[in-house]
């Protein structure tokens, strides 16, 4: 699988290289800036390019901006979004763009740390899935979604937390310690609690949960 | 091509809507008229009373009560929507009222109930009778034998003559629905124009040219009326140059508008009073002298009253650098407060940070080290309890950073240089516990410390009323008006807080330091309303 990854500290850079190429993947192209992500991105038509959201020159929101237009300009590459901060309306942005087709991400470089977790996110992603941080997902949860989410069991709310992650059924239950047919039943259960339309794949049961947790 | 006639206004029922707006105008226009007079007399009379402030209150009120009545009517009737704005409201006794004299929306409100008065009354009543008159000359030929009309010694007294009306009465009623149509926009506009949140103002320099472009226009039509009247009398008598009497009142009102523009272009108000004053006085100076030359010639008469009025300029004048010394004063005192305030903010968030870092990733840090080095130690001899070590280590890496992000949000967060004040706000009210509503009206991004500065008095604001006020839901408003940004933490909560304690006197520096104003209501019982103004002006 092939991946681009942007990030302007060498250090980090050269450490999330390694780390997926331990876990074998193969890193074409490893850039400081939006428009060297950009060039390298239209020229090796990676599987994937992983962003920091910071990058120079102005230390702003660069990498998202760069990564929204990749989503135009070569929607093949999947974007995972790494930052040191996770503010979920550059999530909406970022899932608004990628629409139903899914292939993004959005996570904090603190994720690196649970090395498998992490290449799991990656190969999620790569693969047209979705992986949002728990925090994004803990602040949609936390406040607006709260009082209209009275009616699940707290653990559906689980199952829904980690549905919108992004997570697969077999994900959710090997997250949670249940069957798979335990999770599919929680599934249904909440879809039908929320009045939410069934949806097939796993990135647009993501869709169907944010959309429905933003309304709020 | 096909051209389809536009549907006349008769056969439209929002018409009728609009008749029936404009029909309750006329009874709602004795109400505000008894209004006016009995609210300005009283005030005139108590204007020296401390009483003049709960009559004032009270007018104010009633006005306020009748607007928004209006308002409603005028939702439901002609589709226009209005939420008049709120007051704003002063501190103190006098401050009451002072704060409704320079409340814009009191006076728009005025403004709006007299033209509500002069349309209802006076177009309105002609509306409706040529509608009444209409229908009458069109029923003409049913009841023309009983009536006794005509014009002089011509009777309507055969059917004939009564149907030649019809026709008449068919236009008047055709006339009577356009005009329906343009009353009814009428009223919408001023509704929109008045009952509406004032919107933002237009930057000072397009104003500047609109001002301009009107001096001009201003020139040019009094230039012509003269050239015009000159024109025709050179084509009749040519004998006495009447006209001059014509460019004097129109070059005087010319020059007044130059020297108002001129006065408009300073900044200072008391300066633009002095030279407004000052013009008045060269403008009627001008004036005699005008009279003096066209008439006797004789003795120069206007010359003591030049003295007169020109020593009174002068005293003005003395008066005014009096004062603006005062002013300077009493403002280089308050910015020194505000800075070492600013200062000092600076310096405790500073030793705040060093503290933090001390004791939180510093530490953590340290015994992050620990374990490495004897998980290094252990490598070879225990490798299970080495694996502990090194997995302890990266919990340990994982909450050094969650509190690195903490710290970071807390200096500057990312959201607000990257999105601006609204999303940080939205952000804010996401991670709070409590409920938070967020309404931002906002036209564009407010200076990057104005910026800062309100987003911390949420910030502070909304952690309290999490931490102390038990309250169960909080609502933030954020909005721009005046070139000023205000932001409005309201919560449900106990009340009490206290404005002298750490977090609200700092949050009171940072705010002055930007010239900006905040304000803390919060009784024992509650509810709390914190509120910042900062001035966005450059």
């Amino acid at each position: 699988m092939r991946i681009v990854i942007a990030e302007d500290l060498a250090l980090l850079r050269d450490g999330l290289a390694r780390l997926l190429r331990d876990n074998g993947f193969e890193v074409v192209a490893e850039v400081g800036d939006a428009d060297a992500l950009v060039h390298a991105v239209l020229r090796e038509q990676p599987e994937l390019a992983i962003v920091d959201i910071r990058l120079p020159p102005s230390f702003r929101d660069e990498g998202l901006r760069a990564a929204l237009e990749l989503r135009r300009t070569a929607p093949a590459t999947a974007i995972l979004i790494l930052s040191q901060y996770v503010e979920h309306s550059y999530a909406s942005d970022l899932l608004a763009e990628a629409g139903g087709a899914g292939g993004v991400g959005y996570l904090l470089k603190d994720r690196v740390l649970d090395v498998a977790d992490f290449v799991d996110a990656v190969r999620r992603v790569a693969q047209g899935g979705t992986a949002l941080d728990p925090e994004v997902v803990a602040q949609l949860l936390g406040n607006r979604g709260a009082s209209r989410l009275d009616v699940l069991s707290p653990r559906e709310r689980e199952v829904l937390g980690l549905m919108a992650e992004g997570r697969s059924n077999a994900g959710i239950a090997a997250t949670l310690v249940l069957s798979l047919g335990a999770v599919e039943k929680h599934i249904a259960n909440i879809f039908q609690k929320l009045r939410l339309p069934p949806s097939g794949s796993d990135h647009r049961r993501v869709l169907a949960v944010l959309a429905y947790l933003q309304e709020g | 091509m096909i051209i389809t006639a536009p549907v006349h206004p008769l056969f439209r029922a929002r018409t009728y809507r609009e008749l029936l707006f404009l029909a309750i105008g006329i009874p709602f226009a004795a109400l505000v008229f008894a209004l006016f007079v009995a609210g300005w007399t009283s005030i005139g009379l108590l204007v020296v009373t401390p009483l003049i402030v709960p009559v004032l209150l009270g007018y104010r009120g009633l006005v306020g009560v009748l607007s928004r009545w209006d308002a409603a009517l005028a939702r439901s009737l002609l589709g226009v929507s209005a939420d008049p704005p709120a007051w704003s409201e002063g501190r103190g006794f006098w401050g009451r009222a002072k704060a409704v004299l320079g409340d814009s929306t009191f006076w728009r409100q005025q403004l709006y109930l007299l033209l509500r008065m002069v349309v209802g009354f006076g177009l309105g009543i002609g509306e409706l009778s040529l509608i009444g008159g209409s229908f009458a000359w069109i029923t003409q030929p049913i009841w023309y034998r009983w009536a006794e009309n005509g014009f002089g010694s011509w009777r309507v007294d055969t059917l004939g003559r009564a149907l030649l009306f019809v026709p008449a009465g068919l236009v008047g009623l055709v006339v009577a629905g356009w005009l329906a149509r343009g009353l009814g926009a009428l009223s919408a506009w001023q509704v929109r124009a008045l009952l509406r949140p004032r919107p933002a103002p237009a930057s000072p320099a397009r104003l500047r040219d609109v001002r301009r472009r009107a001096l001009r226009i201003h020139g040019g039509i009094s230039l012509g009326l003269f050239l015009l009247v000159t024109v025709i009398w050179a084509a009749t008598t040519r004998a006495y140059f009447w006209p001059e009497w014509v460019a004097l009142p129109l070059g005087l009102v010319f020059a007044w508008h130059g020297i108002v523009e001129l006065a408009l272009s300073r900044v200072a108000p008391a300066r633009r009073a002095l030279a407004i004053h000052g013009g008045v006085v060269a403008a009627l100076f001008l004036f005699l002298v005008a009279v003096w030359a066209v008439t006797s010639r004789g003795v120069f008469w206007p010359g003591w009253t030049l003295v007169g009025l020109a020593s009174a300029v002068v005293v003005h004048w003395l008066v005014e650098r009096s004062t603006r010394q005062g002013r300077l004063a009493r403002r280089v005192e308050s910015l020194e407060t505000s800075r070492r305030g600013a200062v000092e903010e600076q310096d405790a968030s500073l030793r705040r940070i060093e503290r933090d870092l001390h004791d939180g990733a510093q530490a953590r840090l340290v015994a992050l080290g620990m374990n490495l080095g004897m998980a290094e130690q252990k490598f070879r001899d225990d490798p299970v309890a080495a694996e502990q070590l090194v997995a302890e280590a990266r919990a340990g890496v994982a909450e050094a950073l969650r509190e690195l992000r903490d710290l970071a949000r807390g200096i500057h967060p990312p959201v607000l240089s990257d999105r601006g004040i609204g999303a940080a706000i939205e952000t804010l009210a996401d991670r709070s516990p409590l409920p938070t509503t967020v309404t931002v009206d906002l036209a564009g991004r407010p200076p990057a410390p104005v910026e800062t500065a309100a987003y911390f008095v949420a910030a502070e604001a909304l952690a309290n009323a999490a931490k102390h006020s038990g309250a169960s839901q909080v609502a933030i408003a954020l909005r721009e008006a005046d070139g000023r940004l205000e932001v409005e933490i309201a919560d449900d909560g106990a009340g009490g807080a206290d404005e002298s304690g750490g977090g609200l006197a700092g949050l009171r520096r940072r705010v002055e330091a930007l010239d900006g104003t905040l304000s803390v209501e919060s009784p024992a019982g509650g509810p709390t309303t914190i509120r910042a103004e900062l001035p966005c002006g450059s």
